[in-house]
């Protein structure tokens, strides 16, 4: 609508039009107090870059930043400008907005950053033209994707739990945390490799039998070593399927998840079989039972996740495969009803009835060609031709889909396997820098109490000038609350560094979604006193970084200290030399 | 088959044709505009402005006037007025309304006289140009401006309203009775209605 205000008073004048025909009489218009500034220009310093647009072609978006009289807050009298302190290459697209009525979004440009600035400048990303939403719209689902990806691998390193249960849980999801479950998942892939070996030997014929000219197979020679190996193999199996429905949080979800299903079908049939040896009726069935120990195999998709990816690619191309299928089962059913009729009356024939004349087309149109039924009327052999071109071509149409489905899920979970790798070289760098920075911090605070001490002293205090004035700020608050709560930070510098790294146990405020631990936890303290005084350098670029603090305010009940938001302000420093104390900005 | 093969060649043919026609339309100068309306150079640089960016082509055809006017008349269908109002302001009938056509429309419908204005009203009436507005002419006009209201008004809009409303208006304007209304019989009538000498004004304060 904005963008046609200059067309109003168009519309209002071709409402001329309607005066005649008028029934009553129209109503007088509004008389305009305030007489526009049609003619102001706007100067818009945006780090430097000076970008100048009409007054009413900002005030067209009235409730945006640059719109409404939020901007005078950027007012700078001097230069009688409004200066940002943002990027002006992305602020040249929000002022495009203003100018064209269209929010584009540029390629090559960080999403993240665009958000950022969009929200700043009070823009609903919903505004983005058609021509760009697409695209943003992709790129923000890949972002939100990868950063669910990390968080839910970041969930492997949550809090351990005290609780026997839901340690065994985690070790049967993730075996790599500790030797028991690493155990743990190489003996049960090994009886599985046992159990389906042991399946398929019994069935070879193991020689003839010395006095007789049977050749029986081995399970049979050999059945009670067989029937040995698999109740074992059975008991583990039960066994484990036992403990992991006692660890698993959500036992109704678990019964009802795949591999619980294929664990269940997988030692069920022994057991069916011990039930009914001897009803001989019934025996014949609980061979056909036996088939399904097979499905032992399928309980290796616990130990390889290219099986998994496998599965999940197949679940998410359902309806490909699908369409595959109904369409394959359109063209045998009409190749077929061809066929039979056109072969019929052939002596000798093989198609004697339309499914015979299935397996034929299915064997053709996969390009088989076993040659146990072959057609020989000229009709039948045109049809059999056709049949095998239109084969091809019906195999080969949905599987690029799938293909490409299979490569996306693939590369992901690459992806994802490389982001853990880069995460824990990440995490061993940053443990290094925090303890240069934890030393650092140490050292300076020592400085700054003997340059208290000294002040106290009445002597000189020289070369303050070297220390920044937020520092010593930051040092005097600290000291303040040492003295408040008439405790001590523990100067012994090893500790301190321990205790950087390591988040002591208390730290269970309401906050701690913003503090990812970096290790375990342990109660670090040799001292009596049960408070531990961390450190309380926090601007580091990484979610595992902690104010430690909290810890203290969890003890000592004091109105916390106006400590800055450790996400903003790891933000805004992302390049940091390690070996420098950090600042905190707000503070 | 062939059809459809000469289908596609003419295809490419309205593509070329497409990019030819890129036409950039450049106004008189402003003191020509200034002279021959009745705006002062400040509005029209503030209207041309307005109009240039909304056109950056430097002319209006039918399809984005109807767009523009349908945003200032979301609840109805405001296409069969605006086409109209269109053909009023396009005096020269080419299809495509340029800068001049604009400011010399607005110039009489805002600075204008009464009978200017009346007289550009009656352009509006009279459909075909040939001087007289007939019965079908208005009621086409009056079924647009129904049109505009939209479905959801109070009382309810149907085939009947413009109907008893044009034959209220033909009553009231026909004053000799013969089918038609002509330009002195609508002048008469709308000089005589104080109603309608004062609704002429309304519009006036248009910038």
């Amino acid at each position: 609508m904005a963008s046609v205000a200059a067309w109003l008073p168009f519309a209002r004048a071709s409402a001329i039009g309607w005066v005649p025909v008028a029934s009553n009489p129209l109503p007088p218009p509004m008389v305009r107090q305030e007489d526009r500034r049609g003619d102001e220009k706007v100067t818009i310093n945006v780090s430097g870059r000076v970008f100048e647009v009409w007054r009413t072609t900002l005030e067209k978006y009235p409730d945006t930043l640059l719109g409404s009289n939020e901007k005078d807050f950027f007012y700078d009298e001097e230069c009688k400008d409004y200066f940002f302190d943002r990027d002006p290459e992305l602020f040249r697209h929000i002022l495009n907005y203003y100018r064209t009525g269209k929010l584009h979004y540029p390629k090559h440009e960080c999403l993240a950053a665009y958000d950022e600035e969009l929200s700043f400048f009070g823009i609903l990303p919903d505004l983005i033209g058609d021509c760009c939403y697409e695209d943003y719209r992709d790129r923000k689902r890949e972002n939100q994707e990868r950063l669910i990806d990390d968080k839910n691998s970041e969930n492997g390193h949550l809090e351990p739990v005290a609780n026997l249960r839901e340690r065994m849980w985690r070790w049967f999801e993730n075996p790599h945390i500790g030797t028991a479950a690493l155990v743990f998942y190489y003996v049960t892939g090994f009886f599985i490799a046992v159990s389906v070996m042991a399946n398929v030997i019994e069935t070879i014929p193991c020689g003839v039998i010395p006095g007789t000219h049977e050749n029986p197979a081995c399970g049979e020679r050999y059945e009670l070593a067989f029937f040995c190996l698999d109740t074992a193999c059975v008991m583990i199996f039960t066994a484990e399927y036992l403990l992991r429905l006692y660890a698993a949080p959500d036992r109704c979800k678990f019964m009802r998840s795949v591999m619980s299903v294929i664990d269940v079908v997988a030692i069920l049939p022994y057991y069916i079989g011990l039930v009914m040896t001897e009803n001989d009726d019934v025996s014949g069935a609980f061979v056909t039972l036996r088939v399904f120990r097979v499905f032992r195999i399928f309980k290796f998709s616990r130990h390889s996740q290219g099986l998994r990816i496998l599965g999940y690619t197949l679940k998410s191309c359902a309806s490909e495969l699908g369409f595959l299928l109904f369409s394959l089962t359109m063209a045998i059913i009409i190749f077929a009803t061809v066929m039979f009729y056109a072969e019929r009356n052939v002596d000798d024939t093989k198609f004697i009835s339309i499914p015979e004349a299935f397996w034929y087309t299915i064997v053709t149109m996969t390009t088989l060609g076993y040659g146990d039924m072959v057609p020989k009327t000229i009709p039948g052999k045109i049809v059999g031709g056709l049949c095998s071109l239109s084969g091809v071509l019906v195999i080969a149409l949905p599987v690029p889909v799938i293909v490409s489905n299979f490569s996306r899920i693939y590369h992901q979970n690459q992806r994802a396997d490389k982001r853990k790798a880069q995460k824990k070289a990440r995490i061993a760098r940053i443990r290094m820098a925090k303890n240069a920075s934890g030393a650092a911090f140490i050292s300076s605070k020592k400085r700054a109490e003997e340059a208290i001490r000294a002040r106290e002293s009445g002597l000189e205090v020289e070369d303050l000038k070297n220390q920044d004035t937020l520092e010593m700020q930051h040092h005097h608050l600290l000291s303040c609350l040492e003295k408040t709560t008439r405790r001590n930070t523990d100067s012994d510098q090893d500790e301190l560094n321990d205790i950087q790294i390591r988040l002591p146990t208390i730290n269970r405020s309401s906050r701690s979604n913003l503090n990812a631990v970096s290790g375990g936890a342990t109660t670090p303290n040799s001292k009596s006193n049960n408070l531990t005084v961390t450190t309380a350098i926090v601007t580091l670029p990484t979610p595992s970084t902690t104010p430690e603090t909290e810890s203290l305010l969890a003890q000592t009940d004091q109105a916390p200290p106006p400590y800055p938001q450790t996400s903003t302000t790891q933000s805004h420093q992302s390049s940091q030399n390690p070996g420098d104390v950090v600042k905190i900005s707000s503070l | 088959m062939g059809a459809i093969y000469d289908k596609v060649l003419d295809m490419d043919h309205d593509l070329e044709d497409l990019e030819m026609q890129v036409v950039r339309y450049k106004p008189e100068g402003l003191d020509v505009l200034c002279r021959k309306s009745k705006f002062t150079r400040k509005e029209l640089q503030i209207m041309y402005r307005g109009f240039k960016q909304e056109c950056p082509t430097g002319i209006v055809n039918e399809e984005t006037f109807k767009e523009i006017y349908a945003q200032f008349f979301p609840q109805g269908d405001s296409s069969a007025y605006a086409h109209y109002v269109f053909n009023t302001f396009d005096h020269d009938r080419n299809g495509s309304l340029s800068f001049e056509e604009f400011v010399m429309g607005l110039s009489v419908l805002s600075r204008g006289t009464l009978q200017e204005r009346l007289q550009w009203a009656f352009n509006l009436y009279d459909i075909n140009g040939d001087g007289f507005i007939t019965k079908d002419e208005m009621t086409d006009i009056v079924s647009a401006i129904y049109e505009m209201m939209g479905r959801f008004s109070e009382p309810m809009i149907d085939e009947n309203t413009a109907k008893e409303h044009v034959d209220r208006v033909f009553l009231k304007m026909d004053i000799n009775r013969d089918g038609v209304i002509t330009f002195d019989e609508f002048m008469e009538t709308c000089r005589r209605d104080e109603n309608i000498t004062k609704g002429m004004a309304i519009f006036d304060t248009v910038l």
